[in-house]
């Protein structure tokens, strides 16, 4: 059973107070939040990856919670914030690949993770790139298939996935 | 610190390595701006010197609608600034961009202002005064403005931010107008065309520039 937010509060306070075994305690507890957090956003084999980034964070900006302040919200700012960086590592790193032209073939956890991130939010994109996306990205389909498919050039399948993807990351950002 | 193999060894480190902490709070933040922008308007006031005639009277409407509105916009971003340093999910406030946009009505109205001299218009502003053409002015407020950034800067790197080029956009119009105002106390120059341009201009080249420079110096 994950601790609750009055829990949480009262942990936080002596961790700033310098608690050595309330820390242990509260970033075991908040390991365990955090995991339930990422579950629904990212792979399995990534969770736990995030959630170290996630305590180390957590840990180096404890002075910036305010004990008037609720701490689940605090620490669901922090998880989000090292949550959009990781998506845009991501993003990168598949914009880098489409253009390298060697796309064609994502692998099995790429379309995972874009069907985690990208499902809910793929209505708020224009038809032409949310389409490409969904095939390219999610489908697995090869750069030529969708461009066969929908009758857009090779060329515009890629800007389109390139753009659709930077317009998503900024979605994702603006999401509270 | 570097992650670990396992969370368990990660939580033993940081347990480890605690110590306790001084609370960072917005109003840490607040304080540090207000500090660097006050410290600035002394320094403008030391090298151009104070301009006395706004306390005698002689300043026109213009110059305290222009220094009041800096003064309004620098309040509204530094505000927001602060509070972005203390993570939270909560809606984001649009007051200080809307504070920014009505400041753009100065040098809009400048803009307009040197149109109409065009077509003869007996109140459009003196072109060939020297004065107006002061590019000075624009480069002290931008470097009054990036000194205050500086302060701005040292609180979001103590602080957390969550959205860096809000960040970014913010820590430029909070610098830039309290810069703008800093060396406006210095300024006699008090056309709304001179005002419009060559204080409040700036505003936005800093906010422009800020937003590219700021988030890679607090990405944490």
């Amino acid at each position: 059973m994950v601790a609750d937010e009055p829990t949480f509060v009262r942990l936080m306070i002596k961790v700033q107070n310098g608690d050595k075994a309330c820390a242990n305690v509260l970033l075991s507890e908040a390991g365990i939040w955090l995991e339930r957090y990422f579950r629904r956003r990212v792979p399995p084999h990534q969770i736990d990856d995030l959630v170290q980034d996630v305590l180390i964070a957590f840990y180096t900006k404890r002075a910036t919670w305010d004990p008037e302040r609720a701490f689940l919200p605090w620490l669901a700012a922090i998880a989000r914030y090292r949550w959009v960086d990781h998506l845009r590592k991501v993003y990168r790193h598949d914009a880098k690949e489409l253009f390298e032209d060697d796309a064609v073939n994502g692998s099995g956890e790429d379309v995972v993770l874009a069907r985690i991130s990208l499902d809910r939010l793929l209505g708020k994109l224009p038809v032409k790139q949310a389409e490409v996306i969904e095939m390219v990205k999610i489908e697995g389909l090869s750069i030529r298939e969708a461009a066969e498919k929908t009758g857009q050039s090779e060329s515009l399948v890629k800007v389109n996935i390139h753009r659709g993807l930077k317009k998503l990351a900024t979605v994702v950002e603006d999401i509270e | 610190m570097e992650k670990r193999n396992s969370r368990e060894d990660l939580i033993a480190a940081l347990t480890e390595d605690l110590t306790p902490v001084r609370r960072v709070t917005a109003r840490d933040g607040v304080v540090i701006i207000a500090f660097a922008a006050v410290l600035v308007a002394a320094l403008c006031a030391a090298i151009f010197g104070f301009w006395f005639g706004m306390l005698e009277g002689e300043a026109s409407p213009f110059f305290w609608i222009t220094n009041g509105l800096l003064a309004l916009t620098g309040a509204a971003s530094t505000g927001a600034l602060a509070a972005m340093g203390v993570p939270r999910i909560a809606p984001k406030t649009s007051a200080p961009f809307w504070s920014a946009a009505m400041l753009g009505i100065l040098p809009l109205t400048a803009i307009i202002t040197f149109l109409t001299l065009e077509a003869g218009h007996e109140h459009a502003a003196d072109l060939m005064n020297p004065t107006m053409m002061d590019w000075k002015c624009a480069a002290a407020s931008l470097a009054a403005g990036f000194a205050v950034s500086i302060g701005a800067v040292i609180y979001l790197r103590r602080s957390a931010p969550v959205s860096l080029q809000r960040a970014g956009w913010l820590t430029g119009i909070a610098s830039g107008s309290l810069g703008a105002l800093s060396y406006g106390i210095t300024c006699p120059v008090d056309d709304i065309a001179h005002l419009g341009l060559y204080h409040v201009g700036p505003v936005a080249l800093a906010a422009i520039l800020s937003r590219y420079a700021v988030p890679a110096l607090i990405r944490w």
